[in-house]
């Protein structure tokens, strides 16, 4: 298969490995955060940290965009579910989540009309299928589906279809990775920067990173090559001295984005002066909502929602995760209480979330087997 | 990971940053829509090409929650 195959091939991937052996610094610990939950599957699903010295830490970060919804977000979700004559649709992740008293799946099991799509056109579809009925689509992701979501707002005002409204609850990527930056707690020698994010908003917005917080950014595709290549690009900045934003994925990625997705985008969404991430609090200018020529089309000026904040459950540790400062294996309820079954916590429940990755590809080891 | 409500291949295609390579078959023009098979598995999808038109069959064009975020060129790869 073109642009996948070349980029699984073996013998490659142990020529690589050998550069990154010879390219540490024997002694020294370095720790990489990979900010894409994509990144995450696709390490513990090829092995790849296998293939690293012992001394290479990957540290998992933020970007898995069910594992951030807030419980209370939940919460809010299941309300307008529960709102007579409306059908609810999501992804099929987002379905599983825990809000403070069930999912949307148990809300579907209790009676509300909860749909499961792959898409927002499907939302839409649905839609105008169902003239007679109000159809939501409570939209999460991060720059990469917020486009998606923005055309189909867009194309629902075309159609002139007046049952359609959307929950908005995009993120953007840039405000977590400032205040992970900022977090006294977490030290890091530098970030595998998310693939398909940079595919809409380019590579430029990471510029900050190298610049503010003298950290070396290599953007990287989601095969194991890409990844590997992507560690030996970050250890040769630090061997050199050399400290910017490269882009590993340059067969996808434009270093100035997709200017029609951002244009898109600039017109439906406008930033929330706040939002808040589980885990990581309120963080300034990190969320999207409809633009008020939008604001028609949204869910939450159409229906009442309760809009109350939750706290997390204490025994769950998806901050710490999150945030990189503990691996899935060392929160208290991982794998006992909290496994991808009947999950506590959302970084459990996507297949991108760091926890359910260390859970389904039997990460529970504490230390590392280099081969 | 197949016990997983909506995700396929091993991960969930929606929710998650990655995107899906697929193949462009027919376009739609007038709707703005293409019908696409997915590499991984050759199901058919329809999807949103406004970010990345003109496009035409054959062409490879990567998919995210139903839209084409970008088109995958032969000479970059």
């Amino acid at each position: 298969m073109k642009f996948v195959d070349e980029f699984r091939d073996a013998e490659l991937g142990r020529v690589v490995a050998n550069e990154i052996l010879a390219s540490v610094e024997p002694g020294r610990h370095y720790k990489f955060m990979e900010v894409c939950g994509g990144h995450t599957h696709s390490i513990y699903k090829y092995g790849v940290d296998d293939l690293l010295p012992a001394n290479i830490e990957l540290v998992h970060g933020p970007g898995c965009p069910v594992c951030v919804i807030p419980m209370g977000r939940v919460d809010d979700g299941i309300a307008l579910a529960h709102e007579p004559g409306v059908i609810f649709t999501c992804f099929g992740d987002m379905m599983r989540v825990p809000g403070s008293n069930g999912s949307l799946l148990e809300a579907k099991a209790a009676g509300a009309d909860v749909r499961m799509v792959y898409s927002p056109l499907d939302a839409l579809r649905i839609a105008k299928q169902n003239p007679d009925r109000e159809v939501i689509f409570f939209a999460i992701g991060f720059e990469t589906t917020a486009p998606s979501t923005a055309l189909t707002l867009k194309r629902a005002r075309a159609e002139e279809v007046s049952n359609f409204s959307c929950m908005c609850s995009h993120v953007t990527i840039v405000p977590p990775l400032r205040a992970l930056l900022e977090s006294p707690d977490l030290r890091l020698d530098g970030f595998i920067g998310p693939g398909h994010v940079s595919t809409v908003v380019g590579a430029r917005p990471f510029e900050f990173i190298p610049a503010d917080y003298g950290k070396p950014v290599v953007v990287a595709g989601f095969e194991p090559l890409d990844i590997l290549q992507a560690v030996l690009m970050i250890l040769r900045q630090l061997a050199d001295g050399r400290c910017l934003v490269e882009n590993q994925y340059k067969r996808v990625v434009p270093y100035e984005g997709n200017l029609k997705a951002l244009e898109v985008m600039s017109e439906v969404f406008e930033l929330r002066p706040h939002f808040e991430w589980r885990g990581l609090g309120f963080i300034s200018h990190s969320g999207l909502k409809l633009s008020e020529a939008y604001a028609d089309l949204d869910a939450e000026r159409r229906f009442r929602v309760p809009g109350v904040p939750v706290a997390d459950p204490k025994a769950c540790q998806c901050g710490e995760v999150l945030k990189g400062v503990i691996k899935p294996w060392e929160c208290k309820v991982f794998g006992t209480a909290c496994t991808p079954e009947r999950p506590i916590g959302t970084c459990m429940v996507s297949s991108e979330g760091a926890c359910a990755a260390y859970y389904n590809y039997g990460r529970f080891a504490r230390e590392r087997e280099v081969v | 990971m197949s016990d997983h409500d909506g995700c396929v291949s091993g991960h969930c295609i929606t929710c998650g940053d990655e995107a899906t390579p697929m193949t462009v078959l027919r376009v739609d023009e007038a709707r703005g829509l293409a019908l696409c098979a997915a590499d991984e598995d050759g199901g058919h999808h329809t999807v949103e090409i406004a970010l990345v038109a003109p496009t035409g069959p054959g062409d490879r064009l990567l998919v995210h929650a139903g839209t084409a975020i970008a088109s995958l060129q032969e000479a970059s790869a």
